[in-house]
């Protein structure tokens, strides 16, 4: 009986060990060839053998994303570790020392000042990009409207406060069914922007029964998908299955739509800057320093733009 | 025959001593997940007092505001929505399995129907993301398609397989004796399995339900992705036609941006401390009503 | 007397009912899953680096996760199977760490995931990093690679051992030449079912190892890896485009690489049990 069992644990180990030499040996070298390195600064180039860590704003991270490959594509022996999580995310990991750098679509809370200051941490802003919030509504609340639905910052406030609860108490011409509120998880940058404009300056704040996403396409789908809806992502994201929302600060002002052009120009309401933030200068010549200064390139500001967000810097 | 009465203070040879301290690892574990998880939880339960943080209503991190009972509430919902399918689908098809089938259709089926649990949450979730939800939709006509219904239904998904592989095994292991005292006495099949052979089984098909229990309670991905993250409780509360929120979703969905050892970190923490609580009185009792269970009784 | 005999049948017929809708249940999802996947699984997404738009390092990264826990989880596992079932049968003591290898099965994924995070990635400073991952993992899978050991420890015959020890080997001896050569089959079993349940885990690696975009693959285990659960759990809730190719692709991977383990195992079980008629 001690044959076949023999071979049996023989065979067994070998397929182990087979997997484990498979894994940690063939794989590395499997891996796909990353092309030639460019030599344009020989003598500094401790940089080109780093690696950063970039966390934070998924509203961002499409430009984070795209930066990081085109990056490592022209500089192949750099490393950058790109995360979501959110704005929030970026700040607390900042603070504690975990990433180099932090996505933030927004200016930090007040909180987070407190934080960085106690752990003797100075956050450094750097503006990338510029961004709009579309406030979307799923089709179905349009369909009888002529013409695009017109809401001033305190109504769209109203409607995400609950004060509203039903479309037909908000205009005329709107159906007569329940609204159905979508936000974003607490530490999205794209919410506090959103409740900054929309929500605080009166008092509101959003009503218990929304439903939470995690992510800008997240909530895009969310408002593709569900009737009678109502949501806010990035400009980048809207997109031809869901109506955007005509914006005026007040009423008696005129009603924007958040087109690229609007924000450029500051005269859309619900417009910011997007940021990659720091802890102090970044030393110069260091791999933070230069992927910063790649984002704002004008080759990283095409990359922005076709993301859909709005370049800061000249382009060309 | 080395039956030898262990004890704490003669370990016997060097080769026990290393295997005890490598096995005292799982009590360790345990230990510290524990130590760990109450360690982070309780300055929240301290901040506000437990009772409000358990019975709050309202669940909104960016108002400062940490009542998690509209997410408990919504765990228990679709876990007790999946049971609903789940129980009578998963025990009659363990009878089905156990004593209508031929023995080699029985071994391939059982296999099948494990790999159902085998399957990786994302997956289910991606499912009932992509094609459950629009259709439940579609279906009831309803203006959102990530309800608790469909919540319930992935997870009675998930947790079918768990209460149909140790019911079938429970009910085979029903001694024979049982059944044919009864078929003697003239009863047919069917009132044999009601009247002797499940009443039999009764403490292992409980403790299976318990089980699926644990396990529909503490899913988290699948979850996320259909319950609709709405942290209030439904109304009426029993409609099963409204989003609903979790202690796993909240707990995935705001771990990942919360400052460390802030007020929101604590209170996830809180939100763990009471799966693990649940889910330890659950395999507690699960664990209880089976060292009760017949002789012949499988261990799980 | 006839009318019960039609009932019977009837019954019979009627309880088919729950376990066909199990298996239309069960082919729903790897219908769907295949069919939209099929078409977006080729040779070219599975080798392309994720930078590219291909998934191969995601699924090396998975294999790299699954081999370190399997290193760590399964002599850990093992270990403490013999001990239960060679030097402690019955007592207090396997009492004790029996119940809390049922109650560490019992934790969900995510309490795992919190565990893992604050303490291996905290507190013991491991950071996001394959490490933190395995370890994490490990505390997972270690009641299934018990269980399952000792079940194919158990299965071993007496007059094995019995055997051993009359021709004078000492106990560690007898386990190490006789038990456990013998049980190899079982312990393998265990070990690629944990394997199974650790390759679809997303809550446990959430916030301990995995990252949504790295360069390459870890080169050491304190570096953050890309996982299959996670880029697909990414995917679908923060991706930036908006078609589901690559989300399909990855999840027929998973499913794949989760059924072939299954089956193998299964088939493993069968031809061992197979062997053990005495």
């Amino acid at each position: 009986m001690r044959e076949p069992t023999k071979t049996l644990a023989l065979s067994t180990s070998m397929l182990i060990a087979g997997l484990l030499i498979g894994t940690f040996v063939l794989a590395p070298t499997l891996l796909p060839n990353q092309g030639t390195a460019q030599q344009l600064f020989p003598q500094d180039s401790a940089w080109r053998h780093q690696s950063i860590r970039v966390v934070g704003s998924t509203t961002v991270l499409p430009i984070a994303n795209a930066c990081a490959i085109r990056f490592m594509e022209l500089y192949n022996a750099t490393s950058i570790t790109v995360e979501g999580g959110g704005s929030g995310r970026g700040y607390s990991e900042l603070i504690d020392g975990l990433c180099n750098i932090a996505d933030a679509s927004r200016k930090p809370k007040q909180s987070e000042l407190d934080a960085a200051r106690q752990k003797g941490v100075t956050l450094i802003l750097h503006e990338i990009a510029i961004d709009g919030i579309a406030v979307i509504v799923n089709p179905s609340v349009t369909e009888d409207l002529n013409g695009p639905l017109n809401l001033t910052l305190e109504e769209i406030g109203k409607i995400f406060a609950g004060v509203y609860s039903k479309w037909s108490e908000v205009k005329e011409g709107l159906p007569n069914k329940e609204i159905k509120v979508f936000v974003r998880e607490p530490g999205s940058g794209t919410r506090a922007t959103f409740e900054e404009f929309c929500m605080e300056p009166f008092g509101f704040e959003v009503k218990t029964g929304a439903a939470q996403v995690p992510s800008n396409p997240a909530m895009r789908q969310s408002i593709e998908q569900a009737h009678y809806s109502i949501g806010y992502v990035g400009l980048g994201f809207a997109s031809n299955n869901v109506e955007v929302v005509h914006v005026a600060r007040e009423n008696g002002q005129p009603f924007y739509a958040p087109t690229y052009e609007n924000v450029k120009e500051g005269i859309y309401p619900l417009s910011r800057y997007l940021y990659m933030v720091t802890n102090g200068i970044p030393k110069s010549g260091s791999l933070t320093d230069r992927f910063i200064d790649f984002v704002k390139s004008p080759e990283g500001q095409k990359l922005v733009e076709q993301c859909g967000y709005i370049a800061i810097y000249p382009k060309e | 025959m080395h039956l030898e009465k262990p004890n704490f203070l003669c370990l016997k040879d060097k080769a026990e001593i290393i295997l005890f301290t490598v096995a005292s690892a799982s009590i360790l574990i345990l230990f510290l997940i524990t130590v760990f998880v109450f360690e982070e939880g309780v300055p929240a339960f301290m901040n506000m007092g437990l009772s409000n943080f358990l019975f709050g209503q309202r669940w909104a991190p960016y108002y400062k505001s940490f009542g998690a009972f509209p997410l408990l509430y919504g765990s228990l919902m679709i876990v007790f929505g999946s049971l609903v399918i789940s129980v009578p689908l998963g025990i009659f098809t363990a009878l089905f399995l156990a004593e209508y089938v031929p023995r080699w259709l029985g071994d391939l089926l059982k296999p099948i129907i494990e790999l159902l649990a085998a399957i990786p949450s994302i997956v289910y979730g991606f499912f009932g993301f992509v094609f459950l939800a629009p259709r439940i939709m579609e279906f009831f006509d309803l203006s959102v398609g990530k309800t608790a219904l469909t919540a319930s239904v992935i997870l009675s998904m998930m947790t079918v397989p768990t209460i149909v592989s140790i019911s079938s095994e429970i009910i085979s292991s029903v001694p024979k004796e049982y059944r044919k005292a009864s078929l003697a006495l003239g009863a047919t099949k069917w009132q044999t399995l009601k009247s002797v052979v499940l009443p039999a089984a009764k403490p292992g098909i409980v403790a299976s339900i318990l089980l699926a229990f644990g396990r529909a309670i503490g899913e988290t991905v699948a979850v996320l992705m259909v319950c609709g993250c709405v942290p209030e409780i439904p109304s009426p509360p029993w409609n099963y036609f409204e989003p609903v929120h979790t202690l796993t979703a909240a707990i995935a969905l705001e771990m990942g941006e919360v400052p460390w050892e802030s007020l929101h970190y604590h209170a996830l923490f809180g939100l763990g401390a009471i799966l693990f609580t649940i889910t330890f009185i659950v395999n507690a009792v699960a664990d209880l009503i089976m060292k009760k269970a017949p002789k012949g009784a499988v261990q799980i | 007397m006839k009318a019960k005999f039609v009932k019977e049948k009837a019954l019979s017929f009627l309880l088919a009912f729950p376990a066909v809708i199990l298996l239309l249940a069960f082919l729903s999802i790897i219908l769907f899953i295949g069919i939209k996947g099929l078409p977006a699984v080729n040779w070219k997404m599975l080798t392309t680096s994720v930078q590219k738009g291909g998934i191969f390092e995601s699924i090396v990264g998975t294999l790299y996760l699954l081999a370190g826990t399997l290193l760590i989880a399964t002599p850990l596992g093992v270990a403490t199977a013999v001990y239960l079932v060679e030097y402690a049968p019955k007592g207090r003591v396997n009492r004790i760490i029996t119940q809390a290898l049922n109650n560490l099965a019992g934790v969900p994924s995510i309490v795992f995931g919190l565990f893992g995070y604050v303490f291996f990635c905290r507190f013991l400073g491991l950071g996001i990093s394959l490490l933190s991952g395995w370890l994490t993992l490990t505390c997972m899978v270690l009641p299934i690679i018990v269980r399952g050991s000792q079940e194919a420890l158990r299965m071993v015959p007496k007059s094995f051992r019995e055997a051993a020890e009359a021709l004078g080997a000492p106990k560690w001896r007898v386990i190490k030449d006789v038990v456990l050569p013998t049980a190899t089959p079982g312990l393998a079993t265990s070990t690629i079912l944990g394997v199974s349940r650790v390759a679809g885990e997303t809550a446990a690696i959430l916030f301990t190892c995995s990252v949504f975009l790295m360069k390459g693959l870890p080169s050491t285990p304190f570096q953050p890896v890309m996982v299959l659960t996670y880029q697909l759990y990414t995917l679908l809730v923060a991706s930036p485009s908006v078609s589901f190719d690559r989300a399909f692709a990855m999840a027929l991977v998973l499913l794949g690489v989760v059924v072939i383990l299954n089956i193998f195992a299964y088939l493993m079980r069968v031809h061992y049990r197979k062997k053990w008629k005495w």
